[in-house]
């Protein structure tokens, strides 16, 4: 058997990578990456503070909260809104069961 | 278009849609959850009524319709005999006369018309416990005679529209 044929012998590459040392990763490397990354993609901060804020909302980091807090607002002013709406609606039923010109009070 | 356009109208359009479809959905599941057979549902939702203390109003809600219903016909003949006096012309002192006699006429049926408003209004908080009657009598009035004195404040405020005593 040559140099070659043991090269390719899976127990053989098995030993090899087990015995080739692989270096330790540096402490907090993964966020230091990541922080590496936002820099790169941070344009630099010029423009209006909408532009700012708008460069902001769309990092990885605050794009999903943002778009959370958006989805999360329309639907609780919705929902409040509704209720509100549907509540007035019962109210005003009720108006021109008992009072002559409700439709007059209710426009007004 | 740039960017921070396209983020702010694509955000707007998102609250937007949420909104509505929260709106329509809250309010029809409102409707749907605390809708009544009658007008009344309103009453025991806001004011938290019992059935006795319902059936009770009920009771007033019934007595009181008809009356309502008879003054508001005689309010609807006194307004159209009023607009046949108009219709003939207030030129001289007896066209003006007329109409200062229905309109007089009407404004005492209006009158006796909130007068029995009112006393139902207190009847019916008086079929609710204290707190909540209280609550429902304050809101009638200002629902109803509170308008009419809005408007009233509103008219005497409009420009050219001062009345010097």
């Amino acid at each position: 058997m040559n140099e070659n044929d043991q090269a390719h012998d899976p127990r053989i590459r098995e030993l090899l990578r087990q015995a080739r040392m692989a270096p330790g990763l540096p402490p907090r490397f993964q966020e230091q990456v990541w922080r590496r990354i936002e820099l790169a993609e941070a344009p630099v901060e010029t423009g209006s503070w909408l532009d700012r804020l708008a460069n902001l909302i769309m990092r990885p980091r605050f794009a999903l909260p943002a778009a959370a807090a958006v989805l999360l607002a329309g639907i609780v002013a919705g929902t409040l809104e509704g209720r509100l709406a549907a509540r007035h609606d019962a109210q005003m039923n009720y108006l021109a069961s008992v009072a002559p010109q409700a439709g007059f009070y209710a426009s007004h | 278009m740039n960017r921070t356009l396209l983020l702010l109208l694509g955000a707007l359009a998102l609250g937007t849609a949420m909104f509505a479809g929260s709106y329509v959905a809250a309010r029809h599941t409102t409707m749907a959850c605390c809708a009544q057979p009658d007008e009344l549902g309103w009453l025991r939702v806001e004011f938290h009524l019992s059935d006795a203390e319902l059936a009770r109003i009920r009771a007033l809600h019934e007595g009181y319709r008809p009356k309502c219903a008879a003054i508001c016909a005689q309010i609807a003949a006194k307004k159209r005999e009023l607009d046949a006096v108009l219709a003939q012309g207030l030129q001289g002192t007896n066209g003006t006369a007329g109409a200062q006699v229905k309109l007089n006429e009407l404004a005492a049926l209006r009158a006796q018309c909130q007068a029995q408003m009112l006393e139902h209004f207190v009847a019916v908080s008086q079929a609710m416990p204290p707190e909540p009657g209280r609550r429902y009598l304050a809101a009638m009035q200002q629902l109803t005679l509170g308008h009419h004195e809005q408007l009233e404040q509103t008219m005497s405020d409009a420009p050219g529209h001062e009345h010097h005593h």
